[in-house]
């Protein structure tokens, strides 16, 4: 009877461990729980919307807006849909739709090309529908393949077949494939942003001097914020959205930000951009002499020793005026520097580039007057402005800024005295890229743009300021007190501000050194004399 | 036929010599950051200046102390008595082997031009570097002092006419240590506390 | 026989799981590995640069799936794997960040770098 007891109590407990070994054993063979993605809580692979072959970018939008039913509207709000801009302080109405610089001058009958960095599909002329929804591009910020790409030429279409362009050249444009692009879709990176910002300016850290591929990237440093292995910093960490609408602007920059750190549930309209929204204005701890110096030149005039630091030349200057050259041929020309730099073209003129280059300084308050192509200019010795930076010592707003000032020369009306749009990119006979003559490309250009021409066309020498602001060092190569307290330092031409020994004051060291010169001539001779009397005596 | 007399007192002696030290030491380092030379650079010399400056106030907060426990003090009070002679001396007497006309005691151990000129340094050139070199240690302070509209190239200069004055003083001062009753008799007093007198 | 057929069970809901919740390779993390790490050697000097576009995309899947780095003298794998990082992280500060991460998941993202940056991939990398 005890026997079977036993019995019974072994092969019960028997049955307990095997019901409990069983699962563990099972356990063991089932794989690790399923990767989670944490960056999205939406895998957009499965969603039955993007499980389809897209032929066109408004296709992908479409079926975007099929859950994301605001998103279009919001664009629609925005600089990046617009290339409109208000300013409110200087009542100019700016945007990339009206503005002329001095690199590749204007948009007005150059929008194939151009709107190759519109967040939106198809703008190929003036006739543009802005209330479009599904022309708006959502891939264009949100894709994170880094595959997605909107050729110059296409009016902002991504190419999704292997297409021959500019038709004839044989030169093949690669097809993409939306379908895997579009489930893959997320957040906005370095990347994204980059694909226009990097290559403003026709090319790989052309226009900013502060911006290049170099950040997609960037080792510290290069940007010690965006640094890939540390921080890694997006664009959006900074410049963060509210209702697609993303923070910060070149067109009424904040030059002086007095708001403090940004706390969270502070009523506050302020630029989030501002290195002070994180630091606050007394940022440096252990010397308070500098958080003074801090309260009349910007952090990045230290802080950015020198820009284009990421191996990426920027563009310094460029004159329009050496364009059109030919070879006996009668072919372009391209010449390029040691380093493989494009130094001419024939169908732009000359340019200089440079790498580690170090900033002009102003003073900035933040105004920017632009001038357009309806106002006036004199011609004169002084080069024109293009954007006029407001500032000085004494306005109370100012600081004292870094900036790349690029310089050119570029076509000019001396009869109306304005500034020109001329047609440059265009497979046509009048785009001046492929022509090189200007009188057609002008005329074309400013019939796009509505404004007169007169038929006569100079060069005007043209400068144009970029504020620089990203690229920030790494502490320990922010700029020592000696770059600015020296003769001829950094800051000798910044006016209205005294600057130890900038501004040593020179009647006082005159005569400073002669008293003293007057003293040791006065102290050797009386002991000369003492020496000599004394020999008599 | 000379004296011994005892002058200077191991404080005072103390006093002097690491005063000089730190004067000199500020005065290397000011015409470094003046941008005249460079032997540590504007931002190590800034830093070397202030440590200095520093410890000089310390310094002159023990001796201020000591002066008024001491009644020392009143040897900087001026007296016009024998300046002439004095002058006279150092201009034509010194040179013809004219006997000193000033005869130092233990209550007067500045003689009267000695007096003017120190007391001119602690009234005048003292003063003007310790304002102007305090304003400018605290120059991130001045709106909180309400001396925002204070012009810092002032305070810049005046420190800077301070500093020639002062050298020029160095300069004049160490050559006159060489003109007491021997060339070194006031040197010696100085390091030891005793001075030989006629 | 119980235990064979748990066994089996699990292997095929491990393959299943694995082709339903693969892992979904980050070109960008391995962007900043092969940057960090593979180009910390494989610079000019001293064994010669090899950037993501010196091969095509089925060079590149052929080396990777034969593992032999330095001529077959050691593993491609070796180099991604999180006892190298553990080795290097005091002066690699990419080897540091992903000191973690599972070693399949970091050898995805650098094969998914290395397919776009090739020469046929979707966007031809070099590393300068």
């Amino acid at each position: 009877m005890s026997h079977l007891i036993t019995r019974v109590a072994l092969a019960l407990c028997c049955g307990v461990w095997l019901a409990a070994s069983g699962p563990t054993l099972a356990e063991e063979a089932t794989p690790e729980p399923k990767p989670l993605k944490l960056t999205t809580t939406a895998d957009h692979t499965k969603f039955k919307q993007l499980q389809k072959t897209f032929n066109s970018g408004p296709e992908v939008t479409k079926a975007c807006l099929e859950c994301h039913t605001e998103a279009a509207g919001q664009i629609h709000r925005t600089k990046h849909w617009k290339w409109e801009y208000l300013n409110p302080e200087t009542k100019q109405t700016l945007g990339k739709k009206t503005v002329v610089n001095n690199f590749c001058i204007s948009i007005a009958s150059n929008y194939a090309s151009c709107t190759s960095c519109h967040v939106g599909y198809g703008w190929k002329d003036a006739s543009f529908d802005f209330k479009s929804e599904e022309n708006v591009d959502c891939l264009a910020c949100h894709d994170t393949t880094g595959n997605y790409k909107k050729p110059p030429g296409f009016a902002g279409n991504p190419v999704v077949k292997d297409t021959e362009f500019p038709p004839g050249s044989g030169k093949i444009v690669k097809g993409i494939d939306l379908t895997k692009i579009a489930q893959k879709v997320g957040k906005t990176s370095r990347d994204t942003c980059g694909a226009c910002h990097f290559n403003g300016g026709g090319g790989d850290g052309v226009k900013h001097g502060d911006m290049d591929t170099s950040l997609a990237a960037p080792t510290k440093e290069v940007d010690v914020h965006m640094d890939a292995e540390g921080l890694d910093f997006t664009c959006g960490t900074c410049h963060s959205a509210s209702s697609h609408d993303v923070a910060g602007s070149r067109y009424s920059p904040t030059a002086q930000d007095k708001a403090g750190a940004r706390v969270r549930g502070k009523a506050d309209k302020g630029n989030p951009a501002t290195c002070v929204a994180c630091h606050g204005n007394g940022p440096h701890k252990k010397e308070a002499r500098l958080n003074q110096h801090a309260t009349k030149i910007a952090c990045q005039t230290c802080h950015i020793p020198t820009y284009a630091r990421g191996g990426v030349a920027t563009k310094l200057t460029w004159d329009w005026s050496t364009a059109g050259k030919r070879d006996k041929d009668g072919k372009h020309i391209t010449l390029k520097d040691a380093k493989g730099r494009i130094t001419y073209e024939s169908r732009k003129g000359d340019f200089t580039l440079a790498e580690n280059v170090k900033p002009e300084y102003v003073w900035f308050n933040g105004r920017v007057d632009y001038t357009l192509v309806t106002d006036k200019i004199e011609k004169s010795e002084q080069r024109t402005q293009i954007n006029k930076l407001g500032g000085s010592a004494s306005d109370g707003k100012s600081m004292i800024w870094p900036m790349k000032v690029f310089r050119g020369s570029q076509p000019y009306d001396p009869v109306n005295k304005t500034l020109v749009t001329p047609h440059t990119a265009g497979n046509d006979d009048t785009g001046y890229w492929k022509n090189l003559d200007w009188d057609k490309a002008i005329t074309v250009g400013m019939k796009d743009s509505g404004h007169p021409y007169s038929g006569k066309m100079e060069f005007l020498k043209t400068e144009m300021s970029w504020p620089i602001t990203h690229m920030v060092a790494p502490k320990e190569k922010a700029l020592g007190c000696v770059e600015c307290h020296s003769k001829d330092g950094r800051l000798a031409g910044i006016q209205g501000i005294y600057i130890p020994v900038r501004d040593n004051n020179r009647l006082v060291d005159t005569a400073g050194w002669a008293i003293v010169f007057l003293t040791l001539l006065g102290v050797f001779g009386h002991g000369a004399l003492r020496i000599v009397t004394s020999r008599k005596h | 036929m000379s004296e011994r007399i005892y002058v200077f007192k191991l404080f005072e002696r103390f006093w002097h010599w690491s005063q000089a030290g730190l004067i000199i030491f500020l005065m290397l380092t000011a015409f470094d950051i003046h941008g005249t030379y460079t032997i540590f650079g504007f931002e190590k010399a800034v830093a070397y200046h202030t440590i200095a400056a520093w410890t000089l106030i310390g310094l002159w907060v023990f001796a201020i102390f000591w002066h008024f426990t001491t009644g020392e003090w009143k040897q900087y009070i001026p007296t016009t008595e024998k300046v002439v002679a004095m002058a006279q001396y150092y201009l034509f007497g010194i040179f013809k082997n004219a006997p000193h006309p000033f005869r130092l005691t233990q209550l007067r151990k500045h003689n009267p031009l000695q007096r003017l000129a120190y007391l001119f340094i602690l009234v005048c050139v003292g003063p003007l570097l310790w304002i102007t070199g305090g304003l400018y240690l605290f120059y991130d302070k001045w709106a909180a002092w309400g001396l925002g509209n204070l012009p810092l190239e002032w305070v810049a200069t005046g420190h800077t006419v301070g500093a020639f004055m002062m050298l020029a003083f160095l300069i004049a001062h160490v050559y006159l240590t060489t003109a007491g009753h021997t060339p070194t008799a006031h040197i010696k007093a100085m390091i030891t506390g005793w001075e030989e007198v006629d | 026989m119980k235990f064979t057929k748990t066994l089996a069970a699990g292997a095929i809901l491990s393959v299943l799981a694995s082709s339903a919740f693969a892992y979904d390779a980050d070109w960008k993390r391995g962007r900043v590995y092969y940057r960090s790490v593979c180009t910390s050697c494989h610079a000019v000097a001293p064994s010669g640069s090899i950037n993501p576009s010196t091969k095509t995309k089925a060079e590149w899947a052929a080396y990777l799936k034969a593992d032999k780095h330095n001529k077959g003298k050691d593993t491609v794998k070796q180099y991604v794997s999180k006892a190298y990082r553990a080795s290097i992280k005091s002066g690699n500060k990419a080897a540091e960040k992903f000191a973690d991460t599972p070693d399949q998941e970091l050898m995805d993202d650098i094969s998914a770098f290395l397919i776009k940056g090739a020469k046929d991939g979707d966007a031809p990398a070099t590393c300068s």
